[in-house]
C-alpha cells in the first residue's frame, strides 16, 4: 500500500449555497473573493467554497451571510474543493452527498420562508410557531425504553 | 456553544441552522475531514480502510455487515461527544455517508439513549411547515444557550 | 496496458465504508479495467426506485438501483457490471440478486456479483474482475467453438495440474498430477500428455493456461493465452458438454474455491466465485476420504451405494466442525457409505445456498472439475436442483481443454507474425 500525505492539514472546507432570485451563485463568489486575502475560494454552480484555517474561513462567511441572509447556507465539506478523489469527472458519476444536496435544495425555499417569518419573533411568539414541532420530541420515550430494559 | 448532532449527518439545511443559531453541527464532515486529513495509508476516496469497521466493533457485533461497522467507526465519536441532538425522521433521500438504513437505525437509536436534548421533526413540505420547522430548530437552539448575529 | 480500460460500472453498496474501494479499484486496475459510478440524478434515483418496484429503505440500495436502471437503458456505456454489497446485509442481498437478474434479463452486459467484508482485498476481487474484463473485450476469442491445429492447454489449480493437448478438434493427449510445485507438477502434466499424443512440445502451435498458477507457468511455457479460470473453464465446459448454443450453467467445485456460472451462448452472463468456507469446498471431500480411509477417486463410488446420507447430522459449515459430525457420526453406528453421502449432500447444499443463489440456474446443468467425478456429490447437487446434471466427458480437464480451444485463436495470429 501506498503511504498517503495528506494536503490543507488543519483547514476547514466550507459549503457556501445560495438560492435566490436576488443573489446568484457568482455574486456569493465574487464577494467571497474581494475579501479572500489569501484563502482559497472556489467557484461552483450552486455558490463557493472556501477553504482555510477556521478563523479565515468564519471570516469570510459571516459578511457572506448578510448578502441574503435567509437564502445563504452553509455546511461543512470533508475534502477540500477539487479533490481528484470525489471529483464528477474521475469517478464517472456525482458523488453520493451532491444527490442529497439536490434534495434539501429543494426545500429551502421553505426554510428562507421559516426564517424570515422566525426572525423578528419574540421568544413566546416562536414558542407557539414552534409548539407542533415540539410534541415529536416525546414521540419515542426513553424513559419508558430504559425501564423496560431495565426489567429484562 | 453546544455540540449538536445532526441526523441527517450530511444536511445541508440542519448543519446551517445549528451553525446559524450559535453552536457546532456534529455530522459526518466533521470525520471525513479528520480521515482526510491523517496521513497512514493511501485509500481513497474517502481514506477509510480495514481498520475503521474494526472500530465500529465499539458499537455493533462481527456479524453487522463491514459497511454499518465503518460508518459507526465515523459516528460513534461523534455521538459520545455530542451534548445534544436534532433528528429528522426518514430522511429517505440522503445518500452516502447517510446511505445505509440499518446504520441510520441504530444511529437514531443511539442519540435516543443518550441523556442529552433533542429535538425530532419531518423535513418541512410547504411553506407554513417551514416556519413550524425553523422555530421549533431556533427554539430548540436557544435553549441551549447559543448566541446568533 | 496499451488497450483502452475496459469501463467497468461499479453498482454497489457500503464499499467505501468497509474501507475496500481502494481495493476494488486497484484490481480492477490490475486487469485493464476501470471502475466508474454511473451518474445518475436525483430525479433519476426517483424514478428508477419506483419503476423498479423493489421497496427497500437504504437510500444507497436506491442508488443502485438507479444506476443499474441508467446502465441496462442505455443512458450510460458500461463494458461490464460489479455488482456487490456488503456481506450479511439482507437487505442488500435481496437488491443485489434482483439487479443482477434485471441486468441478466435485459442486456447482454456481462455481470459479476460478490459480498464483500472489510477483509476483502484486490487479490480476491482480481480473478473476477479478470473475467469480466476478458468477457468484455475478447467477446471474439470467446466466441470459438470448434479447436483446430494441434493447441496445448494447461491448468495450473490449487489442488491439482492437468494438461490437454487438442489436435483438429480432438483430445489426443492428457496429463494429470496433485500440484505440489507449480512449475515442476506444470512439467509432469505437460510430459504425460506429450507422451500419450506421441508429440513433441515443437509440435504444439499454442498454448493457454488457467489456474492460479497461469502467470507463473504461462511465463514458463510462454503462453499464447494466460487466462482466468472463470472464462476459460466455462468455455471448456459447453464445449465438452456439447452446449455452446443457448443458456447452459456450469459448476465447478474447485480444491479452494468454487465457481458458479450462467452462460449464454458459450460466454458467461453471469457469474460467482465462492470461498468463504472449506467445509463447501473439494478440500472437504478429501478430508472425508481420508478419515473414511479411501482414495479420493473412490469416495464416489462408495458415496452411491448409500442412498443420499440425507439423514446423517451435519454441523456442515466449517472444514473442522464438519469432519468432527462425520466422525461422530461414524462412532454413532452411521456407515462409511452414509457419512460419505452426508458429506456429498452437504457440499452440495453449501454451494447451493451460497453461490448458486448469485446466478441463474438454467439448464443443462454442468458439473465439471475433479469433484465433478465424485458421483454422489453431482447425485446430490442434482437432487438439490431437482434436474439432471450433466458431466461432460474430461470434466476434470476443463481448464486445460477451454485453455487449449482458445488457444487455437492464436495459431492464426502467430502465423500472420
Amino acid at each position: 500500500m501506498k503511504p498517503y500525505d495528506p494536503q490543507y492539514v488543519n483547514t476547514v472546507t466550507k459549503y457556501v449555497f445560495v438560492d435566490s432570485p436576488d443573489t446568484t451563485p457568482q455574486d456569493i463568489a465574487i464577494a467571497a473573493y474581494e475579501i479572500a486575502k489569501g484563502v482559497m475560494i472556489k467557484e461552483t454552480c450552486f455558490g463557493c467554497q472556501i477553504t482555510g484555517s477556521p478563523e479565515d474561513v468564519d471570516r469570510i462567511i459571516a459578511p457572506l451571510r448578510k448578502l441574503d441572509p435567509y437564502r445563504i447556507y452553509v455546511k461543512d465539506r470533508g475534502f477540500p474543493p477539487g479533490d481528484a478523489r470525489r471529483c464528477r469527472a474521475n469517478s464517472g458519476g456525482a458523488r453520493p452527498g451532491y444527490l442529497g444536496h439536490e434534495y434539501e435544495m429543494a426545500l429551502v425555499r421553505y426554510i428562507a420562508y421559516g426564517l424570515e417569518q422566525t426572525d423578528h419573533m419574540t421568544p413566546e411568539e416562536l414558542k407557539a410557531a414552534a409548539g407542533q414541532e415540539k410534541l415529536m420530541q416525546s414521540a419515542f420515550d426513553v424513559a419508558v425504553l430504559e425501564h423496560l430494559i431495565e426489567e429484562e | 456553544m453546544a455540540k449538536v448532532f445532526i441526523y441527517p449527518a450530511t444536511s445541508l439545511i440542519l448543519s446551517d441552522l445549528v451553525a446559524r443559531f450559535g453552536h457546532q453541527p456534529l455530522g459526518s464532515a466533521i470525520s471525513i475531514r479528520e480521515h482526510i486529513q491523517t496521513s497512514g495509508f493511501d485509500s481513497p476516496p474517502i481514506q477509510m480502510t480495514s481498520e475503521d469497521p474494526q472500530k465500529g466493533l465499539k458499537w455493533a457485533a462481527v456479524e453487522v455487515p463491514s459497511g454499518i461497522r465503518g460508518r459507526l467507526s465515523l459516528y460513534g465519536p461523534l455521538v459520545e461527544e455530542a451534548e445534544a441532538a436534532i433528528i429528522i425522521d426518514e430522511p429517505d433521500l440522503a445518500f452516502g455517508c447517510m446511505g445505509c438504513e440499518r446504520t441510520n437505525e441504530l444511529l437514531c437509536f443511539m442519540l435516543r439513549e443518550k441523556d442529552i436534548p433533542r429535538l425530532e421533526l419531518n423535513y418541512p413540505t410547504s411553506r407554513e411547515e417551514g416556519v413550524t420547522f425553523v422555530a421549533a430548530i431556533k427554539e430548540f437552539l436557544v435553549d441551549l444557550g447559543g448566541e446568533y448575529e | 496496458m496499451s488497450e483502452l480500460p475496459v469501463n467497468i460500472a461499479q453498482i454497489t453498496c457500503g464499499a467505501e465504508y468497509s474501507g475496500i474501494q481502494n481495493e476494488i479499484a486497484m484490481a480492477a486496475e490490475t486487469v485493464g479495467g476501470q471502475m466508474f459510478y454511473p451518474d445518475v440524478a436525483l430525479k433519476d434515483v426517483k424514478r428508477a426506485y419506483k419503476d423498479f418496484g423493489l421497496l427497500v429503505k437504504s437510500p444507497d440500495l436506491k442508488l443502485a438501483i438507479a444506476r443499474a436502471h441508467a446502465v441496462v437503458e442505455g443512458r450510460i456505456e458500461a463494458d461490464g457490471i460489479f455488482i456487490a454489497s456488503c456481506f450479511r446485509c439482507a437487505e442488500a442481498a435481496i437488491v443485489r440478486t434482483e439487479l443482477r437478474r434485471y441486468i441478466v434479463e435485459n442486456s447482454r452486459i456481462p455481470v459479476v456479483s460478490y459480498s464483500f467484508n472489510e477483509r476483502t482485498g484486490s487479490s480476491t476481487l482480481l480473478t473476477r474482475l479478470e473475467a469480466l474484463t476478458t468477457i468484455a473485450r475478447r467477446r471474439n476469442l470467446m466466441a470459438r467453438r470448434v479447436q483446430v491445429g494441434i493447441t496445448m492447454g494447461v491448468d495450473s489449480g490449487s489442488s491439482t495440474t492437468k494438461c490437454i493437448i487438442m489436435q483438429d478438434n480432438e483430445i489426443i493427449g492428457t496429463g494429470w498430477r496433485p500440484t505440489t510445485e507449480v512449475i515442476k507438477s506444470t512439467d509432469e502434466v505437460v510430459a504425460l500428455a506429450l507422451e500419450e499424443s506421441g508429440l513433441k512440445l515443437s509440435d504444439i502451435e499454442a498454448i493457454g493456461t488457467t489456474g492460479y498458477g497461469r502467470f507463473l507457468i504461462g511465463k514458463h511455457m510462454n503462453a499464447d493465452l494466460v487466462q482466468e479460470e472463470l472464462t476459460v473453464n466455462s468455455k471448456g465446459a459447453v464445449y465438452l458438454a456439447n452446449a455452446q448454443k443457448g443458456f447452459a450453467t456450469v459448476i465447478d467445485i474447485g480444491g479452494m474455491d468454487n465457481k458458479a456460472i450462467s452462460v449464454n451462448d458459450g460466454i458467461p452472463s453471469s457469474f460467482t466465485m465462492g470461498g468463504i468456507c472449506a467445509g463447501a469446498s473439494g478440500r472437504f471431500l478429501e478430508m472425508t476420504a481420508k478419515r473414511l480411509d479411501v482414495d479420493i477417486t473412490e469416495l464416489g463410488a462408495l458415496s452411491m451405494k448409500s442412498e443420499g446420507g440425507e439423514d446423517v447430522p451435519m454441523n456442515s459449515y466449517c472444514i473442522v466442525f464438519g469432519t468432527q459430525s462425520l466422525v461422530n457420526a461414524l462412532a454413532a453406528g452411521y456407515k462409511r457409505e452414509d457419512v460419505a453421502a452426508a458429506a456429498c449432500h452437504s457440499v452440495a447444499q453449501q454451494v447451493y445456498e451460497q453461490q448458486l443463489q448469485e446466478v441463474e440456474i438454467k439448464e443443462p446443468v454442468i458439473m465439471v472439475g475433479g469433484s465433478s467425478l465424485i458421483q454422489g456429490l453431482v447425485r446430490a447437487m442434482g437432487r438439490m436442483l431437482n434436474t439432471e446434471v450433466v458431466v461432460p466427458h474430461h470434466s476434470q480437464y476443463i481448464g486445460a481443454t477451454g485453455g487449449a480451444l482458445l488457444g487455437s485463436g492464436f495459431i492464426d495470429k502467430k502465423k500472420e507474425e
